[in-house]
């Protein structure tokens, strides 16, 4: 019960930090290691379902280290960056959180989202989907050692994604 | 299919040739949001033009299968048990329902979950519920078979369709412009595709992403943060250097009154870096040189290998920049491709193609992949902020005081001297918008229903643009 309550309250912290613009302190939350990705889905026969998302290595939406992550967060804070700027607006719902494997050291966990965005007078985008972690227990709290995003979309409805899961 | 005569009450209604200026570079911005406009581009371009459909690594298999787009059609592009190639429409031929709903996989045949139609992977009728008790068996099944595109061809592996039996051989379609885009991926090696192919879409008209391009005005302002963050090469920016012919921005300050800070020295060149190839049919390329400090090309030793300068030719070796196959194909230094589908006025699907050697090492498959993931895309750091640009200039062109604002599409214009050698006809130059104008031009003949003869000899370029 106390795992369970530690890893919720992370991911409201998170999903605080990204609705608030703290992108520098959200980076914080990654281990130096880690990997976000965010494969690409695609419509596939019930058959042939264990081809539905691309594996790392293949075509994908996000496909980051540290260091590429850190470069998005800089690119939000020059000023320059127009698809977020003026910003969009942001509500990260982190729920169904589920840790499926503890080792002591790492975690696995499950958790669903759901990102709304509304963007400039008249846009709105809504997000659905699945993340898989891996939290490391660092300190009392936990990193993101890896961290998969798997959206409910084949054709992605947006013009873009240029905010974070 | 029959082209429409040029006095068909549509063109008569619209007047093509009001909408495109190449003596003042003018385009009417009725162009991007008229949906009169874009029914007739539905009829006259994508119902004529050959569209690339997808690589012929993507199927290897007898049943493999991939669904493309063809105008507003929707086509199975299926690998034959003998080895070849056919395009299939997509629609069931007793009352039109999909006969497929994946995007891509291996089938052994195609059902039509409507009635059980049923047809092979080569398209033929196989089964027909009730065939004896309700048809009584009066169905000729030998004449019934999924309808196939009117023309498929394969170049070094690009498959590409038309609905057009009239229209000319790919080759010839493609031009000495349209091949050398191509042989500017397909030289990089026994190429496949990377598995997953980005798809995403834009409330954008698909113009604004075709003529970007070939835009290398843009990526100083559009791309500001990108190249300020690193975020390209995916690491920390160095400090940038101010190169020699740098664009200036002087005077380009924000709203605050700052000045907009761009790092010019990371991505332009001298004046003179520039070569725009122009082609029949529309086709263009347009950017950097290879020896240019213009050109954005991350890796082209694959320029070296053996063969390669005989297929590209003196000309083709030192092109660094973007080709356009007319309408909707456009070929990335990052050894991809691009389609720019249309799927309504202010609505346009977005799809990416990764392409790597076969023989390629896993660092410089890693480094292809990661580099596409990175920026192109949605999330890519480059692509995320085109988008921006193309939704609000196609949003502006629906009010009723905006859309009478031409866009301008005139830098360089009548500057644009074209020299015509190794059956190749292209121009020097700095920055310029000449693919751009070639582009709408071309876009403004095609539109005007011509017959194939008038419209390659109209498209064909002449001295000067």
């Amino acid at each position: 019960m106390v795992r369970q309550f530690e890893v919720e309250r992370f991911y409201y912290e998170e999903a605080a930090l990204l609705d608030a613009h703290r992108y520098e302190e959200w980076l914080a939350l990654f281990s130096e290691d880690t990997y976000y990705f965010m494969p690409i889905r695609r419509t596939r026969m019930r058959r042939e379902l264990d081809k539905e998302f691309t594996q790392p290595g293949e075509m994908a939406f996000f496909d980051d280290t540290k260091a590429q992550l850190a470069s998005r967060v800089g690119k939000l804070a020059t000023g320059r960056s127009w698809s977020e700027d003026p910003p969009s607006r942001t509500r990260h719902l982190i729920t169904n959180i589920r840790v499926v494997q503890d080792n002591g050291e790492e975690l696995d966990v499950e958790s669903n989202f759901h990102l709304y965005r509304t963007r400039l007078k008249s846009e709105e985008d809504s997000w659905i989907g699945s993340r898989k972690d891996t939290l490391r227990r660092v300190e009392g709290s936990f990193q993101i050692a890896r961290r998969t995003i798997f959206l409910e979309q084949t054709v992605l409805l947006s013009r873009n994604l240029s905010n974070f899961f | 299919m029959e082209t429409a005569p040029s006095g068909s009450p549509a063109t008569s209604a619209l007047d093509i040739d009001s909408l495109v200026s190449t003596e003042t570079g003018h385009i009417d911005r009725r162009i991007y949001s008229d949906p009169e406009i874009f029914e007739l581009e539905i009829e006259r371009i994508f119902g004529r033009a050959w569209l690339f459909l997808c690589h012929e690594s993507q199927i290897p298999e007898p049943g493999d299968f991939f669904e493309s787009v063809m105008g507003r059609d929707n086509v199975l592009v299926v690998r034959q048990k003998d080895g070849g190639i056919k395009g299939l429409l997509n629609t069931c031929m007793h009352r039109g329902n999909a006969v497929c709903r994946a995007e891509e996989g291996n089938a052994k045949s195609f059902l039509c979950t409507y009635h059980g139609w049923s047809y092979g992977i080569d398209g033929a009728l196989t089964g027909v519920p009730g065939y004896r008790d309700f048809y009584g068996s009066e169905l000729d099944r030998t004449k019934i078979h999924l309808r196939e595109v009117a023309q498929i061809a394969n170049f070094k592996g690009f498959i590409f369709g038309t609905h057009d039996e009239s229209a000319p051989p790919l080759e010839e379609y493609l031009g000495a412009t349209g091949r050398l885009g191509l042989n500017l991926l397909a030289a990089r090696g026994d190429l496949e595709v990377v598995p997953g192919i980005q798809k995403f879409v834009i409330d954008c008209n698909w113009k604004f992403a075709l003529d970007n391009l070939f835009d290398w005005y843009h990526p100083q302002v559009t791309h500001a943060s990108a190249f300020q963050s690193g975020a390209i090469a995916g690491r920390p920016a160095r400090a940038a250097t101010r190169n020699e012919g740098a664009m200036d921005m002087t005077g380009v300050v924000m709203e605050s009154g700052d000045d907009l800070g761009v790092p010019v020295g990371e991505i332009t060149g001298r004046p003179f870096d520039q070569v725009v190839v122009l082609g029949e049919y529309g086709h263009a390329i347009g950017g950097p040189t290879r020896s240019s400090p213009g050109n954005v090309e991350l890796n082209h030793s694959w320029r070296d290998q053996p063969g390669v300068a005989e297929t590209l030719g003196p000309i083709g070796i030192d092109v660094a920049g973007h080709p356009s196959i007319f309408p909707t194909t456009w070929i990335t230094t990052t050894s991809q491709l691009s389609l720019r589908i249309p799927r309504g006025p202010s609505e346009t699907e977005i799809w990416w193609f990764t392409f790597v050697d076969r023989k390629a090492s896993p660092e410089f498959r890693r480094f292809i992949v990661g580099l596409a993931n990175r920026i192109f895309g949605p999330a890519g750091v480059l692509e995320q902020d085109d988008g921006e640009n193309w939704a609000q200039s196609t949003m502006q062109t629906h009010g009723a005081a905006s859309r009478e604002i031409p866009n301008l599409i005139n830098m360089g214009l009548g500057r644009g001297q074209i020299i015509k050698e190794h059956g190749l006809a292209r121009i020097e130059s700095t920055t310029n918008e000449h693919a751009q104008l070639w582009t709408y031009r071309s876009w403004a003949r095609w539109m005007q229903g011509l017959d194939w003869a008038d419209l390659g000899e109209q498209t064909t370029p002449g001295d000067s643009i």
